[in-house]
């Protein structure tokens, strides 16, 4: 008789039918043999100091690796901590799968240790969550939990492992193993609905193509290449689909921003939306002209007409929808239009090509990205997080990787603290390639305390702090709502969280000018540590999410 | 001359609609010391609108402090498309360089929805 424990029998399941060998989380007396099954099975753990880290750089490790990401909580306050990780992953729609303990059902109702009602807490922020009762059924609640986070359309799923069935034994032979649980469909659209499609985008003159996660999620750069390519459409691909096709396509409008972006929407006549929300980022749909034609594409019929009327909607995965859409569209060439517009947001965007060669006292954060830049070329990772701060990280980088370029905080759960996890699972996922994460001062207070983590874990990110002493996007938000005299917790002073990341043996540097920025950048590099390179930058610098965020909250 | 004439004709529509026009009231809210200029690219002519708490203010001239400038390549140019009130007129101005924007291009935007709300 082959004997296992309850612990070993679900890693044994992520090892061997799920194919996981990283998981982020922190250890807890409810989940050892948990723990321990992880140490049996070989997979790579990475405890972090805070579990909302270990949520959020699962979550990363799904956008970085295409495969679900891992995390394991224990009960109580572990599994608390956790859950604004889990909320921002199932506002994004991000794969990920939530393992974690609780207190035993033995001791239901006795005031045990951490005994609390975690599943009516989680259940409205996750896609399906579940308590496992029977050791045996282990391996077959695993393969629901991945199934559910995968299909469809994606989402966080939560499994709560009484120490009842962990540290109980059974035979391994008794127990059985779910096969090919990633065998899945894609769903595809009607095709009266795509020829209709196929004649908008035939008879567009002005047209442009908008991504957004779905494309990354459904793993579509090829037929997304060939038809960029066949309709001639210029387009920007944002949130985890930026860099399913590279920032420097010639049909990429990224080189004009987001405000060529809101610009040259104005003046479309045929939009196509792919796996992308009208959400607050999208002013809810109200930034499309109201003559436009608009083509959606989403897993989700929900989202086909919300908050604009969709001309024709075409429900399914980007990937195969794209494949279909095809044979059916002429080759066409919009070279014309798209010189145009990138000639009308050369203007609007004057400014910040100016601020992006001008070198000065104190340093501009759209300066301080494009010597980044400089510095990392687009065969590196980028993340930028905070509230300006992402914005002048997600127009002032560029990669050629798929998610090369990602602003974590930009998501509809706006989501400070993202920016360390996200760059800690980048790095662990592509550690042959510079990851360098662009932070706002007051984020980077949230997860901090994991560059203990990268120490001890060896992951040598570059976190550069944009750093206006304040809470710069409340700050200028205030400015212009209540008046610069009356600004409250608005501030943060200077504070050197470059000695703190030495303290935690990582590399500091504190930078002030700008031509010390890439010899910094250099010398962190090489110091082959987790790196804070500390650069005060122009405390009055805004930028055009500040009077975004402004607006939406007005009501009269 | 009409540009200029142009421009304060604009400050006064706006200072009576920040006065009586509901909709646009609502619009600039209580932003406080908003600076938008509107001035040639020579420098010769402009005009300063400052929004400040619900009232409209306004600068003769192109040298003041601004938070963002709808820069016009010329004097003409700046009064046909402007008087246009078209927003593809402007698009086509940007993209043959006769129109920049300087500072914070949303600023700019944003003072042109609100010109559309008081016509």
């Amino acid at each position: 008789m082959n004997i296992i424990n309850g612990g070993h029998l679900a890693v044994k399941y992520l090892k061997e039918v799920e194919k996981i060998d990283t998981v982020f989380g922190i250890s807890g007396g409810h989940i050892e043999s948990i723990l321990d099954g992880f140490t049996e099975y070989n997979i790579r753990t990475i405890d972090v100091r805070h579990e909302q880290a270990a949520v959020m750089a699962a979550h990363a490790w799904t956008i970085y690796t295409g495969q679900p990401g891992v995390c394991f909580l224990t009960a109580g306050p572990g599994f608390t901590n956790g859950l604004t990780g889990i909320v921002n992953a199932y506002l994004e729609n991000t794969p990920l799968v939530v393992l974690c303990g609780r207190a035993p059902l033995r001791d239901d109702l006795k005031g045990a240790l951490q005994e609390m009602n975690q599943m009516d807490m989680v259940k409205p922020i996750t896609k399906w969550a579940a308590t496992c009762y029977d050791v045996n059924r282990i391996p077959e609640y695993l393969s629901i939990a991945f199934r559910y986070a995968r299909e469809g359309r994606p989402g966080p799923v939560f499994l709560e492992l009484p120490p009842d069935i962990l540290n109980v034994s059974v035979d391994i032979s008794q127990v059985p193993m779910p096969v090919s649980p990633k065998q899945s469909s894609a769903i595809c659209s009607a095709e009266e609905k795509l020829k209709q499609a196929a004649e908008i985008i035939d008879n567009a003159k002005q047209p442009l193509f908008l991504g957004g996660t779905g494309l990354g999620l459904s793993n579509c750069s090829v037929p997304l290449q060939q038809f960029i390519e066949k309709t001639g459409f210029p387009f920007m691909l944002m949130n985890y689909g930026r860099g399913a096709l590279p920032d420097n396509h010639h049909l990429s409008i990224w080189d004009c921003g987001n405000i060529g972006m809101n610009v040259t929407l104005q003046q479309a006549d045929v939009i196509i939306a792919a796996g992308l929300r009208f959400n607050w980022i999208m002013q809810s749909g109200e930034m499309i002209p109201p003559g436009a034609k608009v083509i959606r594409i989403d897993i989700d019929p929900h989202e086909i007409n919300r908050n604009r009327h969709a001309n024709v909607g075409l429900v399914g995965d980007a990937a195969a929808i794209l494949t279909q859409l095809i044979p059916l569209v002429s080759k066409n060439n919009h070279q014309e239009w798209l010189q145009t517009l990138k000639a009308a947001s050369r203007s609007m965007l004057d400014f910040e090509l100016r601020m992006k060669k001008k070198a000065e006292e104190p340093i501009h954060p759209i300066r301080l990205a494009a010597r980044i830049q400089e510095f990392a070329g687009e065969d590196a990772f980028y993340v930028a997080e905070g509230g300006d701060t992402v914005y002048f990280g997600l127009t002032g980088f560029r990669s050629q990787h798929k998610a090369g370029v990602i602003g974590t905080s930009s998501g509809l759960f706006g989501c400070l603290g993202t920016g360390i996890p996200f760059a800690m699972a980048a790095k662990v996922a592509n550690p042959n390639k510079k990851v360098i994460l662009l932070n706002g001062d007051g984020s980077f207070g949230f997860n901090g305390m994991e560059f203990d983590t990268m120490v001890r874990h060896n992951i040598p990110v570059i976190c550069v702090i944009n750093n206006d002493c304040a809470w710069g996007m409340i700050k200028h938000s205030q400015e212009l709502s209540l008046g610069a005299d009356r600004l409250q917790c608005a501030e943060l002073g200077t504070r050197h969280y470059e000695k703190m990341v030495e303290g935690l043996g990582g590399y500091g540097e504190f930078v002030t000018r700008d031509e010390d920025i890439i010899p910094a950048l250099q010398r962190a590099f090489d110091s082959g540590k987790p790196a804070c390179i500390n650069v005060i930058t122009d405390p009055t610098a805004t930028s055009p999410a500040t009077p975004l965020f402004y607006q939406s909250l007005k009501m009269e | 001359m009409r540009f200029s004439l142009l421009l304060f004709i604009l400050y006064f529509l706006l200072r009576k609609a920040a006065k009586d026009n509901k909709v646009f009231r609502r619009y600039i809210g209580n932003i406080h010391n908003l600076r938008i200029m509107i001035k040639t690219t020579d420098g010769k002519r402009g005009r300063l609108y400052i929004f400040d708490a619900g009232t409209v203010h306004s600068l003769r001239g192109a040298n003041h402090a601004y938070d963002a400038a709808i820069i016009w390549s010329d004097a003409f140019t700046g009064y046909k498309v402007m008087l246009s009130q078209s927003d593809e007129e402007q698009f086509k101005a940007a993209a043959a360089g006769k129109m920049k924007i300087d500072g914070m291009a949303y600023f700019a935007q944003w003072f042109n929805e609100a010109v559309k709300l008081i016509f």
